[in-house]
């Protein structure tokens, strides 16, 4: 088979560096644009669930503590598509349970059990011991205790900024909701808030599944 | 999905596999100009490193030739062509409900027997109970432990002893899985500290454990605002979900310390009901698992 392009045309990529990593910078996001770029921008077209809503005030402050404890680095919220997973926590993930998620906590590593649907699993009792002194229920776990959450209490104007935030970026919040924050965050602690959130997870799916 | 997206993914595809093909065929026979040291005279460090032109080896050329014939084949096989739901038509969802009907084909004979056998009967069978322990595992254990010994930090009692706090029939632990309890005792903290010590003290003395006696005898005149639910002798009442506190079994544990706090503040147990995540045929696997003594292993 004869060529129509030159060795020495080549010569020229394999000799300069900056050419040679543009060209192979470009081959290797081939893939990346064809998996990427459709759903990024299809991204919108993703709708609520019926039942999925934005998170109360007490969630939404629980749903940021569970960020910044880091709860996602052991525990994911992605029950994948697979039969001993559905069998285990319930029916799978979709994209349309976390539209609200900002950002999303699927996860990718479970040291932990997958919580997508661990709400009203345990009681709240439960879980509050749990997260406070997790070998008193689990001797088993591995689980870090987080006591200070029992006397941490929350700044309701930091998350009324942070729901004025969602609203911008789409989430549909009223200012009635947005007023009534300090209302639902009076007298409660960090730890209410993460036990709210927990409790609410996978329970919207369920009530639409009925 | 939308077509132009469709056919931008066809274009990068293609684009990807034809830049690649000609790139492998190209390699594998361009005439390539060498010195008279068989060089191409490409160096570095100084000319210490030069390079050289061999032919690939035969494995690596026939690997490198696979992996076109393999992707070719996926993309005809397997979605992934743009739009192009490829000829077998595979889905991820198609194969997860083709799993979960293999899944329930193979459970249908143990749950049609868990449906309609009594739990103690199912307590002879040894998949059942396997089953059964499975299924506490992952709904029970979490509360009650993997051993069972059930956890007094949340007042989930033990399911191996005899003990019963609602009664250890296999109806009463269905109708206790099914409907859950509810375990309140008010807090009597405002009788005083010295009272509550005091019957405490009595409480230890009921099951026969180390006290003080001259401080027991006191408490024992208090008991009667206790005999209403525990009974006069403190033996409990499995209606009314009241502990046993003359027996060795202790759902928030039985040290001095433990007791006068469940006196003082009360207890506001729960155990949730499970007939809305559980079949009424897993239900009573778990309870065959209980009654056939399964946690002793």
């Amino acid at each position: 088979m004869k060529f129509p392009i030159r060795y020495r045309h080549f010569e020229k990529i394999e000799k300069h560096a900056w050419l040679l990593g543009i060209l192979t910078a470009f081959m290797v996001s081939l893939g990346g644009l064809a998996e990427i770029t459709p759903l990024f921008m299809e991204a919108h077209r993703v709708q609520p669930a019926d039942h999925v809503q934005p998170y109360d005030p007490l969630r939404l402050a629980g749903r940021d503590i569970y960020v910044r404890e880091g709860c996602y680095l052991c525990h994911s919220q992605m029950v994948r598509q697979l039969r001993f997973e559905t069998q285990r926590y319930g029916a799978y993930s979709t994209a349309s349970e976390s539209v609200y998620d900002r950002p999303f906590q699927w996860g990718s590593k479970r040291t932990g059990p997958d919580l997508a649907r661990v709400g009203g699993k345990y009681t709240d009792a439960w879980q509050r011991k749990h997260l406070l002194a997790p070998r008193s229920l689990v001797p088993e776990s591995n689980m870090p205790a987080y006591p200070w959450l029992e006397e941490a209490t929350m700044d309701a104007e930091d998350i009324q900024a942070r729901m004025r935030a969602l609203r911008r970026l789409g989430d549909p919040y009223t200012d009635e909701q947005i007023a009534a924050a300090p209302q639902a965050l009076k007298g409660k602690t960090e730890l209410d808030a993460l036990v709210a959130y927990l409790q609410g997870l996978g329970t919207q799916r369920e009530a639409s599944d009925e | 999905m939308s077509l132009h997206w469709s056919l931008w993914i066809m274009f990068l595809v293609v684009l990807n596999l034809g830049i690649t093909l000609f790139l492998f065929l190209w390699g594998t026979r361009v005439h390539i100009p060498t010195r008279d040291d068989g060089t191409t005279g490409h160096v570095w460090a100084h000319g210490t490193l030069r390079e050289g032109v061999r032919k690939l080896p035969g494995w690596w050329y026939w690997m490198s030739a696979s992996t076109f014939v393999i992707g070719i084949g996926y993309l005809v096989l397997y979605p992934g062509f743009g739009a192009y739901d490829g000829i077998l038509d595979w889905s991820s969802r198609a194969q997860l409900e083709q799993a979960q009907a293999r899944n329930e084909e193979r459970l249908g004979p143990l749950m049609e027997q868990a449906r309609t056998q009594a739990p103690s009967e199912l307590a002879g069978d040894a998949d059942a109970v396997r089953i059964g322990g499975r299924l506490f595992q992952d709904n029970c254990a979490a509360c009650h432990g993997l051993d069972a010994r059930g956890r007094t930090a949340i007042g989930a009692p033990d399911l191996v002893d005899d003990h019963w706090v609602h009664g250890g029939d296999e109806d009463t632990i269905l109708a206790s899985i099914r409907e859950g309890r509810d375990g309140v005792m008010p807090a009597w903290g405002f009788l005083g500290y010295g009272r509550v010590k005091n019957l405490a003290h009595y409480v230890r003395s009921l099951s026969g454990q180390s006290h003080d006696t001259a401080a027991a005898a006191v408490g024992r005149e208090h008991f009667s605002t206790c005999a209403g639910c525990h009974g006069p002798d403190g033996t409990g009442n499995p209606a009314m979900g009241a502990p046993d506190l003359t027996d060795d079994a202790w759902m928030y544990g039985g040290e001095l310390e433990r007791i006068i706090a469940s006196i003082r503040d009360g207890r506001q147990g729960e155990m949730p009901p499970w007939k809305d995540r559980l079949d009424e045929a897993r239900i009573r696997l778990i309870t065959a698992w209980i009654l056939s003594n399964g946690p002793s292993y």
